[in-house]
């Protein structure tokens, strides 16, 4: 579980994240949803500490993140994985030394046990067959399941997944969105994908929060959202192109 | 100078935790032959046709610029020599590199950089800095010595074929001159040149590519900020290493 508590980010004098208040459970997906530059990428940044927040603490299973050591902070972080937009793999690595990179420096397996891991998650998200591959080789779609897979080789207790659905069409977005909701039941994980896609918040949106203008404006579950009558959310809605009943 | 002092400030605090301890030896192994071999065995074939043409260069022009009867030939051969060992083969091959290898680590840490392979570094707990940095720097500094060496042994080589081929000096007497009031100290002082100007045209660079933000644009635009640092910086060291160890 993640506990965000009275979180603030400034970038200068624009105030990107205004005291957010919210908590991620585990075993769901947990979406952060908001228009391009309402902060939500800033969010997820400032909770895996690449962005340091002025103010506010977030809590890992009760752990400050915000206020710990460097040297506990990298006890945390070998917790998380992260998938990033992009993918993230590293160019000059296979993907079969990309899915182990993390087993070689966050955990003591054997050679024979992170083969067996590698195989076991490229087989997990349906790329059995890639292992000598190079990421300029693969599609979008492929990539993005490379990263998962390397993202969930250390078996992490928190998954974050940034934009995982862009660039993709909507077959494989269908595709990743399943995978990435199923990986969270099956290991019980906190998962938290930051989004705007809204089919991603119909298909997987456990716990959603919308946040705007920096501010956490709404939660609740997708069915919730579809029944809300709040503005800045029907709005944007709207602008993903979906009709909600009351908009009808 | 505000800024100045910025970047130089920035560029210390980088290289404080790029040589800070590593968190398994082993990988940092590996990146280190490999970088080894790609810094250094894949420049070799520039350097060699470098080299030789310059020595060649050297040979010809210190014979065209020898009027006087009185100055023996052989000293063409102490000309290129010495020209080869002190300056040549140490600052000109670390410019050639500081282009080369230079612009290939600034935009490739760059493009690490936007396309968030260094923040993916950085949550897996990894100190991205010294992962990346560090056995560039370290491989360039250990194989740049040796091709100092191979540059200077292919330069009088090169010398060697002018005398061999043209009659501005016989080979006796180029090989007499190549030989003449050789020190050791000035090689010892060439090679330790090179290994400071390697960490240059590594960690100017690096530290250009570290720091790229926004698009394949400004990676670029980083790159030849890294190669024209670094080679002024040289320049600039260079002197005042000759000035502190030769006068």
């Amino acid at each position: 579980m993640i506990e965000v508590n009275h979180l603030s980010k400034t970038f200068g004098e624009k105030h990107v994240l205004k005291d957010i208040n919210v908590r991620f459970e585990a075993g769901v997906t947990n979406l952060i949803i908001g228009a391009s530059g309402s902060g939500k990428s800033t969010l997820a940044r400032c909770l895996v500490g690449l962005v340091e927040p002025e103010k506010g603490e977030v809590l890992y299973d009760g752990r400050d993140f915000v206020h710990m050591k460097n040297k506990e902070r990298k006890a945390v972080r070998k917790e998380m994985g992260f998938l990033f937009q992009g993918s993230a793999l590293f160019d000059y690595m296979t993907v079969e030394e990309n899915v182990r990179f993390p087993l070689d420096i966050l955990t003591s397996l054997s050679s024979k046990e992170k083969q067996m891991r590698v195989d076991q998650v490229l087989e997990r998200v349906e790329m059995p067959d890639v292992h000598k591959l190079y990421p300029s080789e693969l599609s979008g779609g492929m990539k993005k399941r490379v990263g998962i897979a390397r993202a969930i080789s250390p078996n992490p207790k928190y998954l974050f997944c940034d934009e995982p659905n862009s660039g993709l069409d909507p077959q494989t977005s269908i595709v990743i969105d399943g995978l990435i909701r199923e990986i969270t039941r099956e290991n019980n994980i906190t998962t938290l994908v930051i989004t705007h896609d809204m089919n991603s918040v119909m298909e997987i949106g456990d716990f959603i929060m919308f946040i705007y203008k920096g501010e956490k404006w709404w939660e609740g579950t997708n069915k919730e959202m579809m029944e809300t009558d709040n503005q800045e959310i029907l709005e944007f809605v709207n602008a993903a192109g979906m009709m909600t009943r009351k908009q009808q | 100078m505000q800024a100045f002092l910025f970047h130089l400030g920035k560029y210390f605090i980088l290289m404080w935790r790029t040589f800070s301890r590593p968190e398994k030896w082993s990988m940092y192994r590996k990146r280190l032959f490999d970088e080894m071999v790609s810094l250094g065995l894949d420049s070799l074939g520039i350097i060699m046709v470098i080299s030789v043409f310059m020595g060649a260069v050297i040979t010809i022009q210190t014979a065209a610029n020898i009027d006087s009867a009185f100055i023996p030939t052989y000293t063409i051969g102490f000309t290129t020599r010495q020209s080869t060992i002190l300056e040549f083969s140490p600052t000109i091959m670390a410019l050639i590199l500081a282009g080369k290898i230079g612009s290939n680590i600034a935009s490739e840490i760059g493009l690490m950089r936007v396309t968030e392979q260094i923040d993916a570094l950085e949550i897996m707990g990894v100190n991205s800095s010294a992962y990346l940095i560090l056995p560039k720097i370290v491989a360039a500094v250990l194989i740049s010595p040796f091709l100092v060496i191979i540059s200077m042994f292919v330069s009088i080589g090169g010398g060697y074929l002018i005398a061999a081929l043209t009659d501005i000096v016989t080979i006796a007497n180029y090989e007499y001159g190549v030989q003449l009031d050789f020190r050791m100290y000035h090689v010892v002082y060439s090679l330790s040149k090179s290994a400071v100007f390697a960490f240059i045209f590594t960690s100017v660079p690096a530290y250009q590519g570290y720091y790229a933000s926004g698009s394949a644009l400004e990676v670029g635009k980083a790159s030849t900020r890294g190669v024209v640092q670094s080679s002024i910086i040289i320049l600039v060291v260079n002197y005042f290493i000759t000035q502190i160890f030769l006068i």
